[in-house]
């Protein structure tokens, strides 16, 4: 199975230099966010803000989320443009004075007062600087600490799983010594007794440099690192409990019935961020990657920076010939219509890739879908079933628990788009 | 026509963004005609020997099926208008496959008719690639033995061309003797033996077995499980009735058993699609294989076998039924099963 996991691609070589990007005239700070249903601004058009600013705050029902201006300037119009699920959303425009002054409001703690800090100050604190999941989920971090289960284990997810992608790679390579911060206030803020760091098992470089902060400067932190295939979709936050407990937690379920959280590497970091600086993130490793690009690398973008813009960084498309834009990774990311899109804290990666037009073949049943099929549906027969419209079928193959990973397309030798027919499954369910 | 052609070509065309849905990554390594091309070239060392071993013969049995099967699959989409199929190979396989498992005495004429009654009907009257539910080369093999059983009768050829084959002596007692004069290694690489066209080099296709497994062209579960069954249950039989152990080797390494295991029970189209399933399968072929030549009438079983498992395939997919993966449950269902055939056998031969 390890084998039909495994997807061929190269990832961006995460240690080489950044490839320069100047500071935007204008970001645009997302707020339609995919979770979040409405919003309400504190500020009007022609205010002046600073960097760290809290702009407004997203209701999403059951959590809030304040947003925050990402550059120190001046508010402009509400506009529309694409957002990292694919779909146009509101977004607010701020003009950039280019001196990037902090809030002054917003006040640095020293290590000591960090470490007098309770859980519920630290909850507090992330809670008001919207650290959020940032390896694309968007879940607010303080939900997760707040739950009334028990927590036994700290999961800190640094596996990145879809080809490409690098950029957590590149904040864990940058920013060691603040994710063990980060970690330290992670097991306080959820009561874990230990801590694992997830990472895969090609990224020498990354475990040697873990290690050795380990060692040096975090000797009695309850951390492992563990070291996992480097298969897809290992990132699954699901398949990396599997893989570092030994637990089978279905999909769908809440973590922390089982005493687990997870929290993305750079999550980590903003969480880190957050309790020492008192400041969201507001600027992220970004990984442009694809064939359709002139230049693939990482960049360090600021939130609310707008697509072209990151195009032309990298030199620009080097074909004439049809692409496709993907906001995210190339497996589960989101398909651009036009290059209009913006960059939220989530967004980790701009994939560019050659529009290639497969030849769909009939189904062999070669079932290369079934097996590498990480939550064990069997796509082919989910399939046929959607195909025929059989409701019953369908509900019984267990359709709503498929992840939308991606791998049952990606392996079928016939070309056929297999997850498509699992989310029209889904549909009918 | 042509006038827009022109006009697009002034135009600089504007590079578009796609509208697509994720994964926009596709394996460019796998493909059907990779898995297809694999088949073949593990066939042809088996083709190559049957050459040798018959000469002008096989090469006119392959030619001939060649021209009914894929003569007949490019006929009929053609005259339907429809996209070329034969590019991914899998008419060629069938052709080879079926010229491999014909008799040797099998008239062309007969060859033919064969061919192009088993790709239309088993094939092509389903749906072509990929809708077809029994395996098209054995089911043209079937069609033959039944429709034109006359004219390859094994009694009235075998005798007097090649001698008793060693499973028409097996199977009539489980005397070893009998068949003493044959050894290992001549059933083992196929020289000298008779047999069909292509079926009697053990050694040449395994090595085309192994080809495919190397390449991952096939799902090694199935060959395995059905060589693994069939050997079992030829063990349960030899020590039921007493017969010296080199019994189940002989079984094993004659007749169709083999090819059938590597070649036909592995194509995919006509095969079960979870892990489980393919393993049921194969069981189901490799007993039911050893059981219609210990009591049927046929000396060989494989095909039969094949093509009757073929019919339970929608039963081992039935979504009530099928998981991706062995529960205890099932394993201990399985289990009961094979002690039961186990025991029919056992009970059979003894009394």
């Amino acid at each position: 199975m390890k084998k039909t996991r495994t997807i061929d691609a190269h990832d961006v070589p995460y240690s080489l230099p950044m490839i320069p990007i100047d500071a935007p005239e204008v970001v645009y700070i997302t707020l339609g966010e995919l979770r979040t249903k409405s919003y309400t601004l504190n500020v009007q058009e022609g205010d002046q803000v600073y960097l760290g600013t809290q702009l407004g705050t997203l209701d999403g029902g059951y959590f809030i989320q304040p947003v925050f201006s990402t550059v120190s300037g001046t508010v402009g119009k509400i506009v529309k443009k694409f957002i990292y699920s694919g779909k146009v959303a509101e977004v607010l425009e701020i003009h950039n004075d280019f001196k990037d002054t902090f809030d002054p409001r917003k006040t640095d703690l020293s290590e000591a007062q960090i470490s007098a800090l309770t859980r519920e100050e630290i909850i507090e604190l992330a809670k008001n600087n919207a650290v959020k999941g940032l390896g694309g989920a968007g879940f607010p971090t303080y939900i997760k600490f707040q739950t009334n289960d028990p927590i036994e284990t700290l999961i800190i997810n640094g596996v990145e799983c879809e080809p490409f992608l690098s950029s957590d790679a590149r904040a864990i390579l940058e920013e060691t010594v603040q994710i063990f911060k980060g970690i330290e206030l992670g097991l306080k803020a959820s009561g874990a007794k230990k801590a694992i760091f997830g990472i895969k098992k090609k990224h020498k470089e990354l475990i040697a440099k873990l290690e050795k902060v380990k060692k040096e400067q975090f000797p009695n932190l309850p951390l492992t690192i563990h070291q996992t295939d480097n298969i897809y979709p290992q990132g699954w936050e699901n398949a990396l409990i599997r893989s570092a407990l030994g637990l089978n937690i279905p999909p769908r379920t809440l973590l922390s019935k089982y005493g687990v959280v997870v929290l993305n590497a750079t999550t980590i970091y903003a969480l880190y961020q957050a309790v020492r600086f008192n400041l969201p993130i507001y600027e992220r490793y970004f990984t442009m990657a694809g064939d359709a690009f002139t230049n693939n690398g990482m960049l360090k973008v600021r939130v609310g920076e707008i697509v072209p813009r990151l195009i032309k960084a990298v030199g620009g498309f080097n074909t004439e010939e049809d692409r496709i834009l993907i906001m995210g990774g190339p497996m589960t990311g989101a398909n651009l219509l036009l290059e209009d899109g913006v960059v939220s804290m989530t967004v980790g990666s701009l994939v560019g890739l050659v529009n290639h037009e497969w030849i769909e073949e009939p189904c062999i049943r070669c079932s290369a879908c079934v097996y590498s099929c990480p939550v064990d549906l069997q796509p082919v027969n989910i399939m046929n079933a959607t195909k025929n419209k059989d409701h019953d079928a369908v509900a019984a193959l267990n359709v709503d628990k498929c992840i939308e990973c991606g791998l049952c397309s990606y392996v079928c030798p016939s070309k056929i788009h297999v997850t498509d027919y699992m989310r029209k499954g889904k549909k009918l369910l | 026509m042509q006038n827009t052609v022109k006009a697009a070509d002034q135009a600089p065309r504007k590079p578009k963004l796609i509208r697509t849905a994720a994964p926009y990554l596709r394996d460019s390594k796998s493909s059907i005609r990779r898995i297809m091309y694999d088949v073949i070239l593990a066939l042809l060392p088996v083709v190559a020997f049957s050459f040798y071993r018959l000469g002008w013969l096989s090469v006119s049995y392959v030619v001939v099926s060649m021209i009914s099967i894929v003569g007949t699959e490019f006929l009929y989409y053609y005259l339907q208008k429809k996209r070329f199929t034969l590019d991914n190979g899998t008419a060629v396989i069938s052709a080879l496959i079926y010229a491999m498992i014909i008799p040797e005495v099998t008239p062309l004429w007969v060859v033919f008719v064969g061919g192009v009654v088993g790709v239309f009907v088993a094939k092509l009257a389903f749906g072509g690639l990929g809708a077809n539910i029994f395996n098209i080369a054995g089911f043209a093999r079937v069609f033959v033995g039944l429709s034109f059983g006359g004219w390859l009768g094994y009694e009235k050829y075998t005798d007097a061309l090649s001698g008793a084959t060693v499973l028409g002596v097996l199977n009539q007692n489980l005397n070893v003797d009998a068949v003493a004069n044959v050894d290992l290694w001549t059933m083992f690489s196929g020289l000298n033996m008779p047999g069909s066209v292509g079926e009697t080099s053990a050694l040449l296709i395994l090595l085309g077995g192994f080809y495919m497994l190397v390449r991952r062209s096939f799902d090694w579960r199935i060959p395995l499980t059905y060589i693994a069954s069939f050997a079992f249950m030829a063990l349960v039989a030899a020590l039921a009735g007493g017969a010296d152990l080199m019994y189940v080797p002989i079984q094993v390494f004659s007749g169709g058993m083999l090819f059938g295991a590597i070649y036909m029970a592995t194509d995919p189209v006509s095969a079960p699609t979870t892990m489980p399933g393919k393993v049921y399968y194969a069981f189901g072929i490799g007993s039911l294989n050893f059981l219609i030549r210990l009591f049927g009438a046929l000396p060989e079983g494989t095909v039969f076998s094949i093509l009757i498992m073929n019919m339970f395939v929608p039963m081992l997919d039935y979504y009530r039924w099928a998981t991706p993966k062995f529960s205890v449950r099932s394993l201990i269902i399985f289990g009961i099963v094979i002690a039961s055939v186990a025991g029919l056998i056992a009970v059979g031969v003894s009394g």
